[in-house]
């Protein structure tokens, strides 16, 4: 702390008004690594702020300068940012001295408090959503200390040609920032951009992509031409202007995943937040293909209004959904199998939504407005139709699992969760497409069991790494999922309850 | 032959129907469903016993093998339209004659690599009870069922009975009764605690108890004795020495006075006392074993001595059953109270307590397994992870854990019995020449687990082979993945690589092609699709 201290000193003791200056937004594209990756200072001040706070902004500063800032404090610059930890569990909250309906405690209250943290964390035998709270919290304060104590900003460095990287506060050492001082007379600045231009020359500007990425924020811009494109469908009789929507927010989407893509040097489907961006993708091509092919735009409708909802949940489901690029575990690191097994069981996934989303439509225009008998057996039709590219693509994805296993782990099939879970989902559908033959399952009886099946499609997906979390697949497991899934569940039956009772049964 | 026809039409009308269909791949769906949870609850073994590799969930595989066929073969003659149908079936079957060649023929298991060793072992599924009786030099192997819960087994093997098998247990507290009351042989259990840390404790003097008299917790030494030696201990003698004879629990706190000390030729001092009419010489400060007459140290004496100096710095809780005494630095004197079952002790060290819970001397305190569902978190069993075999020799009973293995005394030879997972030796060897997991830059994440290996093959050589994940060595139709990893307790890290040999994958690969294929075909010859109500044919 001295000599933090006296670096404080040799630092704003010369042009104090220049070096506070120093936290600009000019920082964002500054390169550090973080978390195993390089990245741009952007994203690593964005990720750890809505980490701890849940925010991206501290009152008026952006993410980059409330890091930088906070980062300065371990030099004992004199700043008070009101730095809220955000906290969901009542119980936590009680122990935090926090009103139920408050949901952020301020830091101080945190610090002066982690012992007590520490204490009923070391008493929880038992895994539990209060355990997990706790844990959470202190990882939030652990990153605020690292944070504040120079640690978690990381400075490009040049050591025997190559780029290595340390800390701020192993960088900004006091014969460093004097050495500075005789050449600029703003030392710390020069220091930065020496550092910066260092790691252009070796490293090059490859890594800015991922500030591209993140700043244009193209899958809001998807979302949104996905809304127009669906408005456009259903109250405009000319299908140009909706195709043509539906084709830019199809562009987007690929160039924003061509993005993810470059940056993390795989196929985008290695956890919760790619898999549901892909599905969305994937829906939405496959229903402009199934509507070419059955020249029904009812597909394409269902397609965008299941990209719409995908994209919706990675914009606003940020507790469940992790945005961010991380390097991925082991066994995973295969591109072959990543693009290959995973991308077809998400596209599965993609068609048996389609079929949801139409058997659901169909449920509740049947129940609450009127629908012939023609009509229904058409979109019985339209299922089906859905169900059949889902069960292929499906089938074929379970096997290619098996196959990577049997690569990589030495055994086509083991039972682990996911797998079964995946089988499960073929066997639910491949139950009702059998019983669709027999007097069990009459069209009445096939729409509300389409829908309530994409309730094991979301087991499958969701529930084994939300609700199960084991086993060799658990990579994406995260809280929130289960509340989200228990949701979605209740919601579902719900519309299959009210969808079927009191209806006039058709032939 | 017509009746037999008609049976055969009847098994095929029967399995080959689709509502059959419906419910076998319905069971199955549910069976596989509550599996998961099984498994996220109770671990993957656990899983494997109680659903997957059950006789019940083969029976449903089985059912939907035969469902498959007989709907396959109810539908020939071949039919055009149902071209995509027969392939798909075909692949089903060709699907399940691989599984179940893999299923009986197959090898599934681990080799444990420890740095520079060669190793040749592969470590199968399946639990086995081996019994060694070294001077015969026979070794007998009993396979123990594939069970979830506890099996009575009815085996006898060289006059060793094997009675009940756990395939999961923990080890619980059991008191046994003891033939005869004895206070120098009690067992006490207590409730260490203060307002952030608590531990029950058992104590206990039975020469057959599970449990010992004396435990540490962190900084605190906590010390078993007869009730009959806390009398001694209370004594305020200037030197705190206590003579104890362990063959009748007395003891006797010498005062100065009765203690004789005297040189011996090594220059070390020897005290000698008289326990009554007994002249007992100890050498005090090295030993608390008596001297014989050759003024040696004499293990097999009943006498004990020890200095009650030597408890006074560190802390040290003496518990004699229902009595407690501890050394107080603050008043620095020995204290000591009576305590009564659920009664309280206030100790002197951070606010800790000592609560008496039970306290015997016609029982001793002993651990016996019990069956328990095992109970997984985050991926590791935090219960249940131990097996156990109650066996019968001698007419006495014993359990067999698989933590370690038992020896037993039978008839002047010593039998040596275990539990461990049945093995398989290859005929030839690996060795482990590095085991290297690199990290994401700047964080403790593993990227990557990479063994270095060398294989000997006998007569043919030895070869270096480089085994990552995503990139196993195949050789003598076994493959070798990289699993996991350990350390040493020396510090290098070995290597866990798990051991494939599957006769059935060839069939598998080739059901799973057709019935891929199949499907697309099928669905390509079933494309015709209602028209939209109100549009215009053509």
């Amino acid at each position: 702390m001295g000599k933090l201290l006296s670096l404080f000193i040799l630092l704003f003791s010369f042009n104090t008004f220049a070096q506070f200056n120093f936290c600009t937004k000019d920082l964002e594209t500054f390169p550090t690594r973080s978390g195993g990756r390089e990245k741009p200072l952007y994203v690593v001040a964005t990720e750890t702020l809505r980490f701890i706070t849940g925010e991206t902004k501290i009152e008026d500063l952006s993410a980059t300068e409330a890091f930088c800032k906070l980062s300065l404090k371990a030099f004992g610059m004199p700043l008070e940012l009101p730095v809220m930890v955000r906290v969901d569990h009542i119980d936590v909250k009680k122990i935090l001295g926090m009103n139920e309906n408050d949901h952020s405690v301020d830091i101080n209250i945190v610090i002066a408090k982690i012992a007590l943290i520490d204490t009923e964390l070391a008493q929880q035998k038992e895994n539990n959503s209060y355990k997990k709270e706790l844990t959470k919290v202190k990882q939030r304060h652990d990153a605020y200390i690292a944070i504040t104590s120079a640690r978690l900003w990381t400075i490009p460095q040049v050591n025997v040609g190559k780029i290595e990287f340390v800390s701020l506060g192993e960088f900004l050492t006091e014969t460093r920032v004097a050495e500075a001082r005789t050449k600029s007379a703003l030392p710390v600045n020069y220091l930065f951009e020496q550092a910066k231009k260092d790691y252009l020359k070796l490293n090059g500007d490859s890594y800015l992509l991922e500030l591209t990425y993140f700043k244009y924020n193209l899958f809001l811009w998807a979302m949104l031409i996905s809304i127009l494109a669906i408005f456009s469908f259903v109250g405009l009789k000319n299908k140009a202007p909706a195709s043509v929507l539906t084709l830019i927010t199809i562009g987007l989407q690929i160039a924003a995943m061509t993005m993810r893509i470059l940056i993390s040097g795989r196929a985008p489907v290695t956890n919760m937040y790619e898999t549901v961006m892909f599905s969305g993708f994937g829906a939405l091509v496959i229903s402009c293909i199934i509507t070419i092919y059955r020249k029904e735009i009812a597909f394409v409708i269902a397609g965008l209004g299941y990209n719409i909802l995908c994209l919706m949940m990675m914009k606003f489901a940020n507790g469940m959904l992790e945005p961010g690029i991380s390097p991925l575990v082991p066994v995973l690191r295969d591109n072959f199998w990543l693009s290959t097994h995973v991308t077809t069981v998400i596209l599965s996934y993609a068609a048996l939504a389609l079929s949801w989303l139409i058997a659901n439509g169909l449920l509740i225009r049947d129940r609450f407005f009127s629908v012939s008998s023609s009509e229904y057996r058409y979109g019985v039709d339209l299922i089906y139709t859905c169900i059949k590219f889902g069960v292929v693509l499906l089938s074929t994805g379970v096997i290619l699992g098996g196959v990577w296993a049997d690569y990589s782990w030495g055994r086509f099939w083991g039972w682990d969760p996911k797998e079964t879970w995946s089988l499960i989902v073929l066997l639910v559908y491949l139950a009702i497409l059998h019983g669709k033959s027999t007097s069990w399952i009459p069209p009445h009886r096939f729409v509300p069991l389409v829908a309530g099946a994409f309730m094991s499609v979301m087991m499958a997906w969701f529930g084994v790494n939300y609700i199960l979390a084991s086993g060799l697949h658990s990579y994406g497991f995260s809280e929130g999922g289960a509340l989200f899934l228990g949701s979605f569940f209740i919601i579902q039956i719900t519309l299959i309850i009210l969808g079927t009772l009191g209806k006039k049964k058709l032939a | 032959m017509d009746k037999l026809k008609a049976y055969y039409r009847k098994t095929e009308l029967f399995f080959g129907n689709l509502k059959f269909a419906v419910v076998i791949i319905t069971l199955f769906a549910i069976c596989l469903g509550y599996g998961t949870f099984m498994e996220s609850y109770h671990g993957t073994e656990y899983a494997n016993r109680l659903i997957y590799k059950s006789f019940f969930f083969m029976a449903i595989q089985f059912c939907m093998f035969l469902s498959i066929l007989f709907a396959t073969l109810i539908r020939l003659p071949p039919r055009k339209h149902l071209y995509g149908f027969y392939v798909i079936h075909a692949g089903l079957i060709t699907l399940f004659l691989g599984s179940f060649i893999t299923y009986t023929s197959g090898i599934d298991g681990t080799i444990t690599l420890a740095p520079n060793l060669a190793g040749r072992q592969i470590q199968l599924t399946n639990d086995e009870f081996r019994i060694e009786f070294p001077t015969k030099g026979k070794e007998v192997t009993v396979e123990l069922p594939f069970v979830s819960g506890p099996k009575d087994l009815k085996m006898d093997y060289e006059g060793i009975k094997l009675k009940t098998f756990l395939p999961f247990a923990k080890d619980e507290l059991n008191w046994l009764p003891m033939k005869i009351k004895n206070e120098s042989q009690s067992s006490s259990r207590y409730r260490i605690y203060n307002d952030n840390f608590g531990e029950f404790i058992t104590l206990s003097l039975h020469p057959l108890s599970d449990f010992n008299n004396t435990i540490t917790m962190g900084p605190l030494n906590v010390h078993y004795m007869p009730t009959s030696l806390a009398n001694c201990f209370m004594a305020n003698t200037p030197d705190g020495l206590i003579i104890w004879n362990g063959e009748t629990s007395q003891c006797i706190s010498p005062v100065v006075s009765e203690i004789k000390r005297r040189k011996h030729q090594s220059g070390k001092t020897i005290a000698e006392v008289n326990f009554n009419g007994t002249l007992v010489a100890f050498l005090p400060e090295m030993s608390p074993l008596p001297l014989n007459s050759q003024m040696e140290l004499n293990e097999n004496s009943p006498f004990r001595i020890f200095s009650k100096k030597l408890f006074e710095k560190a802390p040290h809780l003496f518990l004699f059953g229902k009595f407690v005494a501890f050394y107080n630095k603050d008043s620095k004197s020995w204290e000591g109270s009576a305590v009564e079952i659920n009664n309280e002790v206030i100790l002197p060290w951070m606010g800790f307590k000592a609560r008496l819970i039970e306290h015997k001397t016609d029982a001793y305190a002993t651990m016996t397994p019990v069956f328990v569902k095992p109970i997984q978190e985050n991926g590791q069993l935090i219960a249940g992870d131990m097996k156990a075999l109650k066996i019968e020799i001698d007419d006495q009973d014993f359990w067999v854990r698989s933590t370690e293995p038992v020896a037993y005394n039978q008839n002047n030879e010593r039998i040596r019995m275990e539990i461990g997972k049945k093995v398989l030796t290859l005929p030839y060897e690996l060795i482990l020449d590095q085991f290297k997991m690199d990290t994401d830059p700047g964080t403790t994440n593993p990227a990557s687990f990479e063994s270095y290996v060398t294989l000997f093959k006998g007569n043919k050589g030895s070869e270096k082979h480089h085994i990552f994940m995503n990139n196993p060595l195949k050789y003598d139709n076994f493959t070798f993945y990289q699993a996991s990893y350990f350390q040493t307790q020396q510090g290098p890290y070995g290597s866990v690589l798990s051991v494939n040999f599957d006769p059935g994958r060839f069939w598998k690969y080739l059901g799973a092609l057709l019935l891929v294929l199949g499907s697309i075909w099928h669905y390509y010859l079933r494309r015709k699709h209602l028209a939209k109500p109100g549009a215009q044919n053509g």
